[in-house]
């Protein structure tokens, strides 16, 4: 197996897709993901943009959809993403046209199982995502997901909330969405800020939490389902899920 | 008790939301789904067409909207109704206003999708629909909120207040409680099945006409309709009644979802069943409510008039084994509604094989590396005229049955994706 590794950034994993293409033990990764075992061979990529424009052409050109569903399925932290990826071009490439129906083909579908993976936890953020405010107003929510969703979640989050300037943190990449109300950009979380909550805040996460308390219908107990709808490693952020008073006083 | 609490003026201390929040959460429906309202300019919130969840409770179910009653101070004897007239209970009541505080400041956490906002029947029947007309329609105009509102409709009020408050709502509901008129008649003496039918009825006139008017741009009334909830188990209606009850509900009133919740004994009456109706008989209905919704079946199809739906089979298995002239359906061939009726193969599964064998011919083997789920399916199928089940009759209908009812019956709802659907009320 020869190693192609990635810099992570999608310029490198093209450039990797235009060096590895034609070498059938290919295997392309990130170098933060490699798993080596005896006899491999490795060949570090080098970024160049004009591969990565070189190769995203021709996907255009045999799918126009090609490239958004390729940075959905690179937002993936699952092991083999870029390999997924890789495999699913050559598919695409191989027949010259949409492949997205071949759901018999192996490299299709992992592709597809893959995306809707992303997909779903985007879907799932949406909804577990918890805002504190402060007392000038702006909300903040740490979260920190399985995959890269963080650009997916904020338009959903600007159309709800237009006029409210708001900040989305992925404690795990630490990248911050920073909202001002009308336009958004991504920032590299900064160590030192803190974000400290409205006496107010604290009040209605109370009731909050005493309504989703009472909610509950003793009398039909379903845990396991609760589990599987809403996993553990989500109930960090989330007040109703935590005894301790959850609200942040500083963030990393 | 009255618990005294600072903050704002308009925030609702703990002890009354805590009542109104505990006798709001016997309502089933739960779903913020079937509406794309968009925000307003400088307004706040939206709703997402397929719905979202914000959490889950350990009784499984999700946490959608906020579900609250605005009192619980009811003038009606419902008897399976633990708020109902003359039961020592504390009673409370919030105010238009601090509803809306309480949505909005739920909402803009993202801790909710919406409202969904229920009354017991306060004074008189047209005094509650006006204090919930009053709040539906200050949290849309005074607080700008265009988040989701589902709101219960209040029987016997007047038809002028329920058509003025399906402008606001995405959805309404009323709820006919028990699947006949004569328990009706019996278990909630106040409540005619008129008084639940006709408004119905007058609303899904109203949402018709406002879809048909194309020509000027107005606001869609309901635009994600009428649902309705039943007590299964508290009276003698068998499934098979229900399901042509919903039937009906469907085809006639347009609804977009009937619910069934099985009868908890929650308070005690000489009139009502001393134990709770199964969850698993809950879970069956759910199911043949999917295949009369989904799956081109009718109520005829399911269940006989006077019988229940199985226990040890779901229904479409049940189906399937009194039909065995249906079967094999093959794969590479069948239309989309033969496909569907393959017990094991949903609408997931269907579509794929749609998809995917444009391409060609599927095998088996294929089907597996499709994930199409193949364990009851493949006594039903071929795959280009090759069968791969048991040749058994009686072999399919041990391999099919639910292993041990006893014991799956509290975990039933756990493995299946359909279960979490029906608890959500996500589609």
């Amino acid at each position: 197996m020869t190693y192609y590794l990635t810099d992570g950034t999608s310029d490198g994993f093209y450039s990797a897709v235009f060096d590895a293409y034609a070498d059938k033990e290919a295997f392309v990764t990130a170098k933060s993901r490699i798993q080596l075992s005896f006899g491999d061979r490795l060949v570090s990529v080098e970024t160049i943009e004009e591969k990565a424009e070189r190769v995203r052409k021709k996907l255009t050109l045999c799918d126009v959809h090609a490239l958004d569903d390729l940075s959905i399925l690179l937002r993936s932290s699952e092991d083999g993403t870029e390999q997924a990826a890789f495999l699913y071009i050559r598919e695409l490439v191989h027949r010259g046209r949409p492949v997205k129906g071949r759901l018999a083909e192996p490299a299709v579908f992992d592709a597809l199982d893959r995306i809707a993976r992303v997909k779903e936890e985007a879907h799932r953020f949406t909804g577990f995502l918890r805002f504190t405010e402060n007392s000038d107003g702006v909300l903040y929510a740490p979260f920190s997901p399985d995959h890269d969703i963080l650009s997916l979640l904020v338009p959903h989050f600007l159309k709800r909330l237009p006029g409210i300037p708001f900040l989305i943190h992925d404690k795990k990449r630490h990248k911050i969405a920073v909202c001002d109300g009308k336009t958004y950009t991504f920032a590299v979380a900064c160590d030192s800020a803190t974000f400290v909550p409205s006496p107010e805040q604290e009040e209605w996460e109370n009731l909050w939490k005493k309504y989703y308390r009472h909610v509950n219908v003793a009398l039909r107990p379903h845990e396991k389902q609760m589990r599987g709808s809403m996993p553990v490693r989500y109930w960090k952020y989330l007040p109703e899920k935590n005894q301790r008073n959850s609200v942040p006083k500083i963030f990393k | 008790m009255k618990v005294c609490r600072s903050g704002g003026e308009r925030m609702i201390d703990e002890f009354r939301l805590r009542i109104l929040t505990e006798s709001a959460k016997y309502d089933v429906s739960c779903s913020s789904s079937g509406s794309a309202r968009s925000n307003t300019k400088n307004g706040l919130g939206n709703a997402s067409f397929h719905g979202i969840c914000h959490s889950f409770t350990p009784d499984g179910r999700c946490v959608s909207l906020l579900k609250i009653l605005l009192t619980n101070d009811c003038v009606y004897h419902c008897r399976y109704c633990p708020n109902r007239a003359g039961e020592d209970v504390s009673r409370a009541i919030a105010t238009p206003d601090e509803i809306c505080e309480l949505t909005v400041a739920f909402y803009k956490r993202n801790y909710i999708e919406g409202l969904f906002l229920s009354s017991a029947v306060y004074l008189t029947p047209d005094t509650t629909m006006d204090l919930l007309l009053l709040t539906v329609k200050k949290l849309r105009t005074e607080y700008a909120f265009n988040g989701y509102i589902h709101l219960k409709g209040i029987p016997h009020a007047d038809p002028a207040l329920v058509r003025e408050a399906a402008k606001y709502a995405d959805r309404m509901s009323y709820n006919v409680e028990l699947p006949s008129e004569a328990s009706l008649k019996l278990l909630a003496p106040q409540k005619t099945k008129e008084s639940l039918l006709l408004p119905m009825r007058t609303l899904r006139e109203e949402t018709k006409a406002n879809r048909e008017d194309r020509s000027r741009r107005k606001a869609r009334i309901l635009p994600a309709g009428q649902t309705t909830q039943m007590i299964v188990g508290a009276s003698p209606e068998t499934d098979g009644q229900i399901m042509r009850l919903s039937e009906a509900l469907y085809r006639k009133m347009g609804l977009k979802r009937v619910y069934y919740s099985a009868y908890l004994p929650v308070v005690r009456d000489s009139l009502l069943p001393d134990r709770g109706a199964g969850l698993l008989r809950e879970h069956r209905l759910y199911q043949a409510d999917w295949l009369l919704r989904f799956y081109g079946f009718t109520a005829e199809e399911i269940a006989p008039l006077d019988e229940n739906l199985p226990e040890e089979y779901d229904p479409k298995c049940a189906w399937a084994l009194r039909n065995p002239d249906f079967f094999p359906v093959e794969i590479n061939r069948a239309d989309l509604e033969a496909l569907l009726r393959v017990p094991g193969i949903g609408n997931k599964g269907a579509y794929r094989i749609l998809r995917a064998r444009k391409y060609g011919n599927l095998s088996f083997e294929d089907l597996k590396k499709m994930r199409v789920v193949l364990k009851r399916a493949k006594h039903f199928i071929t795959c280009c005229g090759k069968f791969y089940g048991a040749k058994d009759e009686n072999q399919i209908k041990t391999l099919l049955a639910l292993q041990d009812s006893g014991t799956e019956q509290l975990t039933f709802f756990g493995d299946a994706e359909s279960g979490m659907s029906v608890l959500t009320g996500q589609l």
